[in-house]
């Protein structure tokens, strides 16, 4: 089977990833190719309990050993694999594809994937959004399903900074918009 | 802006969000007579006065239903679909 993915060898965004490294303020990482599955459907939830993953609350974010678990919807799950060893959730998503409840819900190939670190990366994504960044409103481990950059976007604070998953096809314009907010931030 | 608040998601700017129309009892495809049909399918009550519709988050694609009043524009309050449709 032929698969073309990531888009490109440097990733979803291409030639524009080289334009957002910025140890001192905000580090922009591709992380598209790393392997992900989401479910969706009546009796997803059952199908990762059955198999003894803890779900979290709708609209937040757990870490197991090797995975992250994020909880979009009362019957939408994504899991996202640890970059440095995707294998464990591969092998999660291929015992669904046996034994099937739910159906898929695409996000491997249909979203992009960037992690947007540093000091300064919660005010370089307030540029470009009107969601509330600050930590007495959106703590680590939540998620916020919103609107950034003019794209739907999923948004998950981790410890480093924040996850953000959203159409894969606008990956060039969000990575462009997000260093251009990262040069306005440094400006301030 | 406007701000809607979500069940699931919290309070939002309007623009995140879709309108979906009103919500009205189905009636029996099988039993309905064709104006009857048509009357639920082309038509919808513009009075003045609270009413509840159907309205959808985007950014998580979760429906669901508030009720607003025409006259005014407020929300009065939004709900899961689960905690009760109106008669």
């Amino acid at each position: 089977m032929t698969r073309v993915f990531p888009l490109s060898a440097n990733g979803a965004a291409g030639d524009v990833m080289h334009l957002c490294v910025d140890h001192n303020g905000t580090d922009i990482q591709d992380l598209t190719a790393v392997a992900r599955f989401g479910l969706k459907g009546p009796r997803a939830t059952e199908w990762f309990e059955a198999r003894g993953i803890d779900l979290p609350p709708v609209n937040r974010q757990i870490h197991l050993a090797d995975m992250t678990v994020l909880r979009l919807g009362k019957q939408d799950i994504m899991l996202l694999a640890d970059p440095l060893a995707p294998e464990p959730m591969s092998k999660v998503a291929e015992s669904w594809r046996k034994n099937p409840t739910g159906y898929s819900s695409w996000r491997e190939e249909a979203w992009a994937w960037l992690r947007v670190t540093g000091p300064t990366a919660g005010a370089t994504l307030s540029q470009i959004t009107t969601f509330d960044f600050r930590e007495s409103a959106f703590d680590i481990n939540a998620i916020a399903q919103t609107r950034v950059a003019h794209q739907d976007m999923v948004l998950c604070r981790t410890e480093t900074g924040f996850d953000l998953l959203f159409d894969i096809a606008a990956t060039a314009q969000v990575v462009r918009d997000l260093d251009a907010a990262r040069k306005l931030e440094d400006r301030h | 802006m406007k701000i809607l608040t979500c069940p699931m998601n919290g309070p939002r700017n309007i623009t995140e969000f879709q309108y979906l129309g009103p919500f009205r009892a189905m009636p029996d495809p099988d039993d309905a007579s064709d104006t009857d049909w048509a009357q639920y399918l082309f038509r919808a009550e513009n009075s003045r006065g609270p009413v509840v519709e159907w309205w959808r988050h985007t950014p998580s694609n979760y429906v669901f239903l508030a009720e607003r009043h025409l006259g005014t524009g407020d929300v009065i309050r939004t709900f899961d679909p689960s905690e009760g449709r109106p008669s």
